[in-house]
C-alpha cells in the first residue's frame, strides 16, 4: 500500500519544491495542507504517516502541529522543512518531538539522504 | 514602464525571502546567542511616493539610524536599506560586548557590524537560490539619531516604481529591532521576474 506523505507549508512555490524533491518511484500517496490547522486535520485522518512540515505558517504554525501531534498521540514521522535554521528553533522542534530538521531549500539529496537516515526509503 | 509581479511570482519571491533572512538570522543568532523572530517577509510593487508609506510602516519609532549598500549583478541592480530602531543601541552593545562609550561613534560601529551580517548574508541567500552573483558596495551611513522623514528625503529617487522586499527583524526578549528594505532598480525587475519564473517552472 502506498505510504500517506503529507507536504504543510503555506507556500506553494514551498510545497512545489519538496514535492519535486522527494525519490522517483517511491510508493506514496500524497496530500498538500496549505497551513497547520489543515495539515494537522489532514493527520487526525490518516493521511500523514511521513509529513514535510514548515515552521511559519498562518493559522497554526509549525510549533502548533507538533504541540498537537504530541497532545493527541497522533502517529505521524515529522521532518520539519525550515527557513528558519537558528539553533534555538532547531531544539525547540526536537523538545516537541520532531523527528528531523531539514535546512530550506530542500532538494533531492537532502530529501533521500533523510529519508534513509531514518530508515522511511529502504533499497528495495 | 509598468513593474508587475503575478501571485505566483510574489509566492515563490518570499518563500526565497524567508529562506534568506532565516539565513541572516542564523548568522546573528550564532553571533550574538539569541533567538530572532521571524515573521512572514512583505513582498510589493511600490511606487517612489509610497516608499516613505513602506518605511513608516516598518518602523514607527521617532529616532532611527540608517545604512545602505548598494549592490549589482548579473543584470540586477538596487539597494539594501537598513533602519535601526535607536533603542535599540543599549540592549545591542550589551549583547556585542561592546565596551567603549555608547556615543555616536560606539553607535556606527555597531550599527555597521550588524549590518554587515544582515545585509550579506541576506543579499547572498537571495542571490544563491536565483542563481545570481551580486557584488555589494561599499556600506554609506544614510544618518544617525534623525527622523524616517529626513532618509527619505536625503534620497534621490531615480524611479517611479519598483519591486521591494520588506523584512522586519526583532530579537526575543530585547528592545532590539530592525528593518531591512530590498529595493530593486526599475530596470532589474524583469530580469529578476525571469529567474523567479525558473523556479516556479
Amino acid at each position: 500500500m502506498a505510504l500517506p506523505v503529507l507536504i504543510c507549508d503555506d507556500s506553494s512555490f514551498a510545497r512545489k519544491q519538496m514535492k519535486r524533491a522527494l525519490p522517483e518511484g517511491w510508493d506514496i500517496e500524497v496530500t498538500f495542507a496549505t497551513n497547520g490547522l489543515e495539515g494537522l486535520e489532514a493527520i487526525r485522518q490518516g493521511k500523514g504517516e511521513v509529513v514535510f512540515l514548515d515552521l511559519t505558517m498562518p493559522e497554526m504554525d509549525g510549533y502548533g502541529v507538533l504541540e498537537n501531534i504530541r497532545k493527541e498521540d497522533l502517529n505521524a514521522m515529522i521532518i520539519v522543512v525550515s527557513g528558519d535554521i537558528q539553533p534555538d528553533a532547531q531544539a525547540r522542534v526536537k523538545s516537541l518531538g520532531a523527528m528531523a530538521f531539514v535546512k530550506k531549500p530542500i532538494d533531492k539529496e537532502k530529501a533521500t539522504q533523510i529519508l534513509t537516515e531514518f530508515g522511511i526509503l529502504s533499497d528495495t | 514602464m509598468s513593474v508587475e509581479i503575478s501571485e505566483d511570482q510574489r509566492d515563490c519571491y518570499q518563500e526565497i525571502t524567508n529562506v534568506a533572512m532565516g539565513q541572516a538570522a542564523d548568522r546573528l543568532a550564532r553571533l550574538l546567542n539569541v533567538y530572532v523572530i521571524l515573521p512572514i517577509p512583505k513582498i510589493n510593487i511600490i511606487s517612489a511616493t509610497e516608499l516613505h508609506m513602506a518605511l513608516e510602516g516598518a518602523n514607527t519609532s521617532d529616532d532611527v539610524s540608517a545604512v545602505c549598500q548598494g549592490f549589482i549583478g548579473s543584470g540586477i541592480a538596487g539597494e539594501a536599506l537598513l533602519i535601526f530602531n535607536d533603542a535599540s543601541f543599549e540592549d545591542l552593545a550589551k549583547l556585542m560586548k561592546y565596551e567603549g562609550p555608547l556615543d555616536h561613534h560606539g553607535e556606527l560601529e555597531l550599527l555597521m557590524d550588524v549590518s554587515s551580517v544582515l545585509i550579506g548574508a541576506c543579499l547572498h541567500g537571495i542571490a544563491e537560490q536565483l542563481e545570481l552573483h551580486f557584488n555589494q558596495g561599499h556600506p554609506v551611513v544614510l544618518g544617525q539619531h534623525c527622523h524616517i522623514d529626513d532618509l527619505v528625503k536625503s534620497g534621490n529617487h531615480q524611479w517611479t516604481q519598483t519591486l521591494a522586499i520588506e523584512i522586519h527583524y526583532e530579537i526575543e526578549n530585547l528592545n532590539i529591532n530592525c528593518d531591512l528594505l530590498l529595493l530593486f532598480t526599475e530596470d532589474s525587475v524583469a530580469k529578476i521576474n525571469q529567474q523567479v519564473d525558473y523556479l516556479l517552472d
